[in-house]
């Protein structure tokens, strides 16, 4: 070993003196034979773990080489000694191939890390090209999946169904035999089929325009032939109408009504027409006619936001009022002029003429004038004493015509300053609510239509009613007028009521009015009832008979006779007393009151308030005739009793006899 | 005529004498008709558990009404209106009176009877037998005489009849004119009515004689001729005898037979009753009088009626003890206490 080491260090030597590659090039050129040393090989050829084993030998070795040294020396050996020099000659030797070894440890380990590095470039390399491909992957992946989502806006065209389309569409574009295996040929082929009959159609359309163009001016000139016609046709209808009145066919009179009824509003227009219906089927006495401006009427319907609703010319005012405004922009007025137009009554109105038969030879007309949800006014030929104003109150129970039906209305009325709707009663006329339903509205309504059922289930009723109320007025005009005149007429229907002989007088018949009725002391109990109202007639009437004097306060309903009159008394005789606390005037006051259906006379009842003060008399009569039995008083009584009763008083408030019983003349107790 | 009903009888057995009929029901409702304006309240019954009231009007009209309900603490305006009303008779309702289980009125000479039970309960069955002339009122007779009624009638007699068999078992003749109210003496038995002759006349049920007539109007204290001399109110406490009507309202002592105070009532008095120790009586004139055995007038306490025909105590109930008097108004004034009105009911 030692030996082999001396060998390697010497060749050692050798390769490290020669430094330039040329010298040892020359000298390797095969000149001799030069032991070319590689370390490189050496180290291929060393076996580590054998290396490790000489190195451990070699320190053991020259550890003992030590200790022999230190030994010589120890023992007194002399420096220079020859065994000291050998030792360490060895040791030297020791030191020289641990130094061999060394390097060879650290050529190792170079080599092992050169190898190490290799490999792992090696391997960067190989990694960058991983990287590199996968990034390429996902490019070419998402830009696949672009191509797949791409839409081609031939998508959104509707197309005809493929076999519709093989069907219809000519060989040469739908080329069969191609497009059945290749969709995309087949779409190419179908969007080509698309567009050709797009293209047709787009013709054919040209085509049908001009052709319409064409038809159009052929109407233009049939009507200008067909409106020349119509000077000839009036001419006709003009030569037309004596016959017509020959024949009593008014046709002409009702077309021009009914040219003129297309101008009404709505509610008019179903008042009219119900009315006519009801006068033709039922009543052959009402007639209707339209009066008032129709071209006014027509301008009013030109604007074509003119509202086709109900109500009275309220809405048509409205579109007045905006036009004014534009023209007078002066503030001062405006309100009043907002008012104004608002109330404006629409330009048309109906005239409903009712003739009800008198008693007399003349027949009287009642004519109502509607103006749009309003009664305008109310003529009466024959008696001027009817009070017009009032002539229809209450026709309905609680119909006063003083406030308007529509509940919108008072929205309207606050914007421009109408508190009082009743105030200007007077030159619209009366808003009764029979008026709205003949008129076919009805309040309060969700949809502001106009309703001809409703119309046509009142026409019947509030004809009657008119009628009656005009009969009925005429009548009691006729009975004021007699008790005016201290008469009470009983008919000769009525004559079994009274007995023939009745002393007591009316002595005065006035009207008065409701705050002079509520100031009479007797009549309390009547104003707490809710009985006498101001839509009510109030009248005073006195009885008399030798120094008795009886006051009876009326109260007329303008329903009467439907309703009777209610009378309150109160007797001065020998003092005063009222219907409240005497009995017995009470009960004449229900003799009076209650019994509407005996005194009513024959229908339509209305000599009911006659025979109400006829009874009055009577009833006076029995009351002075049998007052009580006054011993201590001396002296003829001053009313001797001349009418039979059986009994004078009955019962514990000693009522008297007041009913009169017919034909025996003789006074019982109800 | 007048009606003495006494204490209960257990079974009708003269229904079938009379004719059955149903009258119908007619609803009052809360309009005010103008024949509330001339109504008049004759006549007023209470039940016997006490908690309804019957009145009786002028046009025959009967209504009952729910004093529980109208005395509750949360009475309405409702709870003041009958809880039925129907017509019963042609003519005015002049009596009512109640017995253990029926109503009987009486109107215009005919007498029905109604179960209360089935009034109650708002259905209308009448049992009702006629009489002859006009009735005014009803009274009870003592257990001397069980069923019995008295009903004093227009004939100037006074008859009494079995509620059971229905027979009129006598009659007892004396009056010289109708005769307006009856009273009884349940101790001895005896009956007092009172007529438009003026006079008074007391009657033993057992024999059937008048025993005593007192002609109040001549008693120079009592009289008042300016009126006349009809009794019309009449009513005893056995010993004790109150009268009343043309005559001033007057106190007698029955058994000394003479007059102890007159009372100082302007006006005709219609009903009288004792109470407690008081005397509370009706008439003329738009109050309930006061006044105490002396003679003298305590209270007048006004009420709605102008004048007053018919005064009730309910005695019959302890928690609905009120006083109601009905007159020449549709309203019936309810005093829970005495000293002023509660409420009114109303036709």
């Amino acid at each position: 070993a030692m030996s082999d080491a001396l060998k390697k260090r010497k060749s050692k030597v050798v390769r490290s003196e020669t430094g330039t590659p040329e010298g040892k090039r020359g000298r390797g050129d095969g000149e001799q034979e030069v032991r070319v040393y590689s370390e490189e090989v050496e180290l291929d050829g060393s076996d580590p773990a054998e290396d490790y084993r000489q190195y451990k030998l070699t320190c053991k070795a020259l550890a003992k080489l030590m200790n022999e040294i230190q030994e010589l020396k120890a023992n007194g050996a002399k420096d220079g000694c020859a065994e000291v020099e050998q030792k360490r000659m060895q040791s030297c030797i020791h030191f020289m191939s641990l130094k061999k070894l060394n390097r060879l440890a650290h050529m190792r380990l170079k080599r092992g890390r050169d190898q190490t590095h290799e490999g792992k470039q090696r391997v960067d390399v190989l990694h960058l090209q991983l990287q590199n491909l996968l990034y390429e992957v996902m490019h070419m992946q998402k830009e696949i999946s672009k191509c797949l989502e791409f839409k081609s806006k031939h998508e959104e065209i509707d197309l005809v169904s493929i076999d519709e389309f093989n069907k219809e569409a000519p060989p040469e574009i739908s080329r069969i035999s191609i497009t059945k295996d290749d969709p995309h040929q087949l779409t190419l082929a179908r969007l080509d089929w698309e567009l050709e009959q797009r293209k047709r159609l787009a013709e054919k359309y040209k085509e049908s325009l001009s052709s319409k163009e064409k038809i159009q001016k052929s109407i233009e000139v049939k009507k200008e032939h067909l409106s020349s016609l119509q000077p000839g046709l009036n001419a006709i209808m003009q030569a037309s109408l004596p016959v017509q009145e020959y024949l009593s066919m008014p046709f002409e009179q009702t077309q021009k009504q009914i040219e003129i009824a297309r101008h009404l509003p709505p509610s008019l227009y179903v008042l009219l027409v119900q009315a006519n219906a009801y006068g033709q089927a039922c009543d052959k006495s009402l007639s209707v006619s339209i009066s008032g401006d129709v071209d006014e009427a027509k301008a009013l319907a030109k604007p074509p936001d003119d509202s086709q609703d109900d109500d009275s010319g309220d809405s048509d005012a409205e579109e007045e009022q905006e036009k004014t405004k534009r023209r007078r922009p002066t503030t001062g007025g405006q309100l009043d002029d907002k008012r104004r137009e608002m109330l404006k009554r629409h330009p048309l109105s109906l005239c409903l003429d009712l003739k009800c038969k008198g008693t007399h030879t003349h027949t009287h007309s009642l004519s109502v004038t509607a103006g749009c949800g309003c009664v305008v006014t109310i003529v009466s030929c024959g008696r001027e004493l009817l009070n017009s104003d009032t002539l229809l109150n209450c026709l309905y129970a609680n119909d006063q015509g003083r406030e308007t039906p529509n509940p919108a209305n008072r929205y309207q009325f606050d914007k421009v300053g109408i508190s009082v709707f009743g105030d200007y009663v007077a030159e619209l006329g009366h808003p009764y609510q029979w008026v709205q339903r003949l008129g076919g509205l009805q309040f309060p309504s969700e949809t502001p239509e106009v309703c001809d059922s409703l119309s046509a289930s009142h026409m019947e009723s509030t004809m009657k009613l008119l009628r009656g109320r005009v009969q009925s007025r005429l009548a009691l005009h006729k009975q004021f007028s007699s008790l005016e005149h201290s008469i009470v007429p009983v008919s000769s229907e009525c004559q079994h009521l009274f007995p023939t002989k009745v002393l007591s007088r009316l002595s005065r018949w006035t009207a008065i009015t409701h705050h002079e009725y509520t100031n009479l002391s007797f009549t309390r109990h009547v104003s707490d009832a809710g009985l006498a109202r101001e839509t009510d007639l109030f009248f005073l009437a006195v009885v008399e008979r030798g120094t008795a004097r009886l006051q009876a306060a009326v109260v007329l309903n303008p329903r009467y006779p439907e309703i009777s009159p209610l009378f309150a008394l109160s007797l001065s005789w020998k003092g005063e007393r009222a219907g409240r606390s005497d009995d017995n005037l009470r009960a004449i006051e229900s003799e009076v009151n209650v019994f509407k259906s005996e005194l009513q006379g024959p229908r339509p009842g209305h000599q009911l308030l006659t025979n109400q003060v006829a009874r009055l008399c009577v009833c006076l009569d029995v009351y002075l005739e049998t007052d009580g039995q006054d011993d201590s008083v001396e002296g003829p009584r001053e009313f001797p009793r001349e009418k039979m009763c059986l009994r004078t008083a009955r019962g514990p408030n000693r009522l008297k006899p007041f009913k009169y019983n017919h034909p025996q003349g003789f006074f019982s107790h109800r | 005529m007048t009606l003495l009903v006494s204490c209960p009888f257990h079974c009708f057995k003269w229904l079938h004498c009379f004719n059955n009929s149903y009258t119908f029901l007619k609803f009052s409702g809360t309009v005010f008709f103008v024949q509330h304006l001339h109504m008049s309240v004759f006549s007023q019954s209470f039940s016997p558990c006490g908690r309804f009231l019957a009145a009786g009007n002028n046009y025959g009209e009967i209504a009952v009404f729910s004093l529980s309900s109208a005395l509750s603490p949360d009475a309405t305006d409702l709870s003041q209106k009958p809880i039925l009303t129907f017509t019963a008779h042609e003519g005015p309702v002049f009596s009512l009176l109640s017995t253990d289980s029926h109503l009987l009125s009486a109107g215009n000479g005919e007498v029905s009877a109604w179960s209360w039970a089935e009034l109650i309960k708002r259905v209308i069955h009448n049992l009702h037998f006629s009489l002859f002339s006009f009735v005014f009122s009803f009274i009870s007779i003592p257990p001397l005489q069980e069923n019995s009624l008295v009903i004093g009638g227009g004939d100037n007699n006074i008859h009494i009849m079995d509620l059971e068999s229905g027979i009129f078992k006598s009659v007892l003749q004396g009056h010289t004119d109708y005769i307006h109210c009856l009273s009884v003496r349940e101790r001895e038995g005896e009956i007092l009515s009172g007529g438009e002759d003026g006079a008074v006349r007391i009657w033993d049920c057992r024999t059937g004689h008048s025993v005593h007539c007192i002609e109040v109007f001549k008693y120079e204290d009592c009289a008042r001729p300016q009126y006349g001399k009809w009794i019309s109110c009449l009513t005893t406490d056995s010993d004790w005898m109150l009268c009343g009507g043309g005559p001033s309202l007057s106190l007698w002592h029955l058994r000394s037979m003479s007059p102890t105070s007159v009372f100082p009532l302007s006006g005709c008095q219609r009903q009288a009753t004792f109470y407690q120790d008081m005397i509370l009586s009706v008439g003329e004139g738009q109050f309930v009088s006061h006044c105490l055995m002396g003679g003298e007038v305590k209270a007048q306490i006004p009420c709605t009626p102008h004048s007053l025909n018919t005064l009730a105590l309910n005695l019959n109930s302890t928690e609905h003890r009120v006083l109601t008097v009905g007159g020449s108004s549709h309203q019936i004034d309810v005093f829970a206490n005495l000293y002023y009105r509660s409420f009114s009911l109303s036709f």
